[in-house]
């Protein structure tokens, strides 16, 4: 009996001694209710990244991972919010451009000298990785993927219209030749060349800063100053509204309706990103969808230069961790190792790995689609950095919403864009 | 006996009155009233969200500077014909309630209320950025702008259908009852769950909206997205939604009523509508104008509908004040700009509440 109670309080004084460091977690891609813990067959953003961080939970001795509940569409909002009171969660992830808003003003905690100790190396990681995470000569972040607009294409639609060789979509070279195989597409198949979320999500705002971007041009300059007002913007804008002209776009439909159209085989093209490779591959092997041949390509040069619009999904720690809590940040920072460990698992989603030793393996190049984008990392791009990249993202999908949905003039849509966006930057 | 008395009722009635409403005085300067004189502190200041978490020092007091910057611009000018529509409307207004007071239709006290909101309307519907004037803030009236459309058309269409539906339900049968739940049952859903449903019903694919249009041989109109309908594509729901209250309102209200005033109608053959305009409207009077302000104050602050259907576009048709603040206050940080929006938009909702203050007072 004796023993019995000495044996039990043993027990009991080790499960204490050994308690799990409880590590919160914040992120957006949506919820996956029973992703599991297994990585390497779970489908989509959302249940990959959870299968992720349940074996993050699982495997890590010591460590606890609880993911906190966001909300994808207010998910910044939240998390500052978040850290103005005081409980930012021990991880979360977020999106290179906002790098500069949080690190400018030390939210972030400095991790360049504890990478290596916590089993991360940095050298790694390719350049644009590193750029991604670095703010003022110090690495603030782990990257975990490249992301960027893609030409998502229906090579059944194609292969009508007789766009199609060699097996790969002929692809458009000039705003002029995208019109015309616009036409071209209308007139053997009756649907659509292209379809975007012009309406709500800035897809169309990527589309046509990616067509900036390949005239040389952008919207302001590393000093601050508005650029909007320009022939190129003009340029630009009118290689979509074209096709608006004509009906071979359609500028309403949101993110689920374009999707919807594509799948549905009602658009030749779907412009939209990374993250949907793995779904639409998924989506193009049922017997009932629209979409039966499907093919992934690089975002196509209209005007001289490549360019498509590009980020960086990154995770951090917030700096008040690091100060007041040195067991959990290196907590925080094992699960951070996890989630590196895991970039392969990750990049089945469609997006790019960040790790040159995942990029050059056999797995990652046969992954689904994947020879087919591969110039994407070439071309991806983005604006230059600025605290106010959310406000000034939401101005120019406004006006461009103005112009394709509203019919303002085009020029006093850009006008208007450079006026509000250089207040912005004047802030 | 008498020395055996607790000790509270050896206090007066004033004392124990004050002694018994303190939990609630002080739960209330608390939570509402140290909030907002917070608030109002705030909205003197340049106070970035981040930062002044980070760094309490981060904050500069800058007076009135975020009003101006938000409701202000340069070379900001009146004229009486800026906008003639509205303008000629406001006349039209000052005109109506010297006839109605004249005629001895209205009273005083309305007649100068309806004046002097027609004579506001006048002047500062008059304000315009000149030639080479800009206001600071583009976005700011506009909204403004948005929400007072979307109050004006909400407002009536809740009060107005809460009222023939509470008429028609007046009955005692089993029925009745049923259908009274039924209307009142979208009340106590979120507004996450009223809006999805209502994302579900537009939607030009799949929504029972389209598939009605498509039946009748229409073409589906994408009610979120489109310019002309974005706007009572978050009305609509709304209506649907605050239904209920009223109609609650509405239905205590006609049980009210006197039978014997209805029976005395009859006797002069006024049945049925001849009944429900002469009898049961004016006796309502007092009602509908609380429904009004009451649907007044609570749609001023809508949030939810613009959010989450269409994020207030298509190019800020739906854009509304609240929305507006919170977008301010936790997407570009700018709390003290936020703050002096929310006192604007305090200001808007504290005047119809001493509308609101001054009909309850009102002696028959």
């Amino acid at each position: 009996m004796k023993h019995l109670l000495t044996g039990a309080l043993v027990a009991s004084a080790l499960t204490t001694g050994a308690q799990a460091q409880e590590i919160t977690l914040g992120r957006f891609f949506g919820a996956c209710e029973d992703a599991g813990t297994d990585t390497e067959t779970s489908v989509g953003e959302a249940c990959i990244i959870q299968s992720i961080i349940n074996a993050a939970d699982a495997e890590i001795e010591g460590v606890s991972v609880e993911t906190l509940p966001t909300d994808w569409g207010n998910y910044y909002d939240q998390i500052k919010a978040a850290y103005a009171g005081g409980t930012p969660p021990d991880i979360h992830v977020m999106h290179r451009h906002r790098v500069p808003e949080f690190a400018g003003i030390g939210a972030l905690a400095d991790l360049t000298d504890d990478l290596e100790a916590a089993g991360i190396d940095p050298a790694d990681w390719t350049e644009s990785a590193r750029a991604a995470v670095t703010h003022d000569g110090a690495i603030y972040g782990v990257p975990m993927d490249l992301h960027a607009n893609l030409w998502h294409v229906n090579m059944a639609l194609m292969e009508q219209a007789g766009l199609v060789q060699d097996g790969k979509p002929v692809l458009p070279s000039s705003p002029e030749e995208l019109l015309e195989h616009a036409k071209m597409l209308k007139e053997a198949t009756g649907q659509d060349y292209l379809a975007a979320d012009f309406a709500q999500f800035p897809i169309g705002v990527r589309l046509v800063l990616a067509l900036l971007w390949q005239q040389g041009s952008n919207i302001f300059t590393e000093d601050g100053t508005a650029t909007i007002e320009t022939a190129e913007a003009q340029a630009a804008v009118e290689a979509i509204t074209q096709l608006f002209a004509e009906d071979l776009a359609n500028p309403q439909l949101n993110y689920a309706d374009s999707q919807q159209a594509f799948l549905n085989g009602e658009a030749a093209v779907l412009v939209n990103g990374t993250w949907v490779v793995d779904f639409y591959t998924a989506e193009a092997a049922k017997e009932e969808t629209g979409l039966d041949d499907y093919y992934v390509a690089d975002f196509p040069s209209l005007f001289g230069e490549g360019a498509t619009w590009a980020d960086s999904h990154i995770w951090v720690i917030p700096s008040p961790l690091e100060a007041n809590d040195a067991e959990k940040y290196q907590a925080a920072l094992k699960v951070l190792a996890f989630i590196n460990d895991h970039n392969i698992d990750w990049a089945r989603t469609g997006h790019m790995a960040v790790r040159n030793s995942v990029l050059e393996s056999e797995t990652y190049q046969s992954l689904p689609h994947r020879a087919e984008y591969a110039g994407t990392v070439e071309i991806a791009r983005d604006t230059p950095p600025s605290e106010s990249y959310g406000a000034i993202q939401d101005i120019l999908n406004r006006e461009l919403q103005a112009i394709w949905l509203t019919d303002k003039p085009v020029e006093d849509a850009l006008a208007d864009a450079e006026i509000e966006v250089q207040d912005q930057l004047d802030r | 006996m008498a020395s055996k008395r607790s000790p509270l009722s050896r206090l007066s009635q004033a004392q124990s009155a004050a002694l018994l409403l303190l939990p609630f005085l002080a739960t209330y300067a608390l939570f509402l009233v140290y909030p907002f004189f917070r608030g109002v502190w705030i909205s003197l200041h340049d106070w970035n969200l981040l930062e002044v978490a980070f760094n309490p020092d981060a904050k500069e007091f800058v007076g009135a500077r975020n009003y101006v910057r938000v409701m202000w611009g340069r070379g900001i000018e009146w004229s009486a014909w800026a906008r003639p529509g509205l303008q000629l409307f406001a006349l039209a207004g000052l005109v109506l309630a010297a006839i109605l007071h004249a005629t001895r239709r209205i009273g005083r006290g309305p007649a100068i209320g309806l004046a002097a909101a027609a004579l506001l309307l006048f002047v500062v519907a008059g304000i315009h950025a000149g030639e080479e004037g800009r206001w600071y803030d583009r976005r700011f009236w506009p909204t403004v702008g948005n929400t007072i459309l979307f109050v004006a058309l909400t407002v009536p269409g809740v009060t107005i259908s809460a009222l023939v539906l509470a008429a028609a339900m007046n009955r005692e049968t089993r029925a009745m009852s049923v259908l009274r739940t039924l209307f009142f049952l979208s009340q106590v859903l979120s507004v996450t769950v009223v809006t999805l449903i209502w994302q579900i019903m537009f939607s030009p694919r799949q929504g029972l909206v389209a598939n009605i249009t498509e039946l009748t041989g229409g073409s589906p109109v994408n009610w979120l997205t489109d310019e002309r309908f974005a706007m009572a594509a978050i009305v609509i729901p709304t209506i649907w939604w605050s239904l209920g209250i009223a109609m609650i309102l509405f239905l205590a209200g006609l049980q009210d009523i006197s039978r014997d005033l209805y029976e005395a109608g009859a006797l002069d053959h006024a049945t049925g509508a001849k009944a429900f305009w002469y009898i049961t409207l004016p006796n309502l009077k007092r009602t509908i104008t609380v429904v009004i302000v009451l649907q007044i104050i609570l749609h001023f602050q809508v949030f939810g509908q613009s959010h989450l259907m269409t994020q207030g576009g298509p190019n800020d048709e739906t854009q509304v004040l609240v929305r507006y603040i919170y977008q301010t206050a936790f997407r570009d940080s700018e709390l003290g700009r936020a703050s002096a929006m929310a006192v604007f938009l305090f200001l808007i909702i504290g005047a119809f509440s001493v509308v609101q203050f001054l009909v309850g007072r009102e002696k028959d």
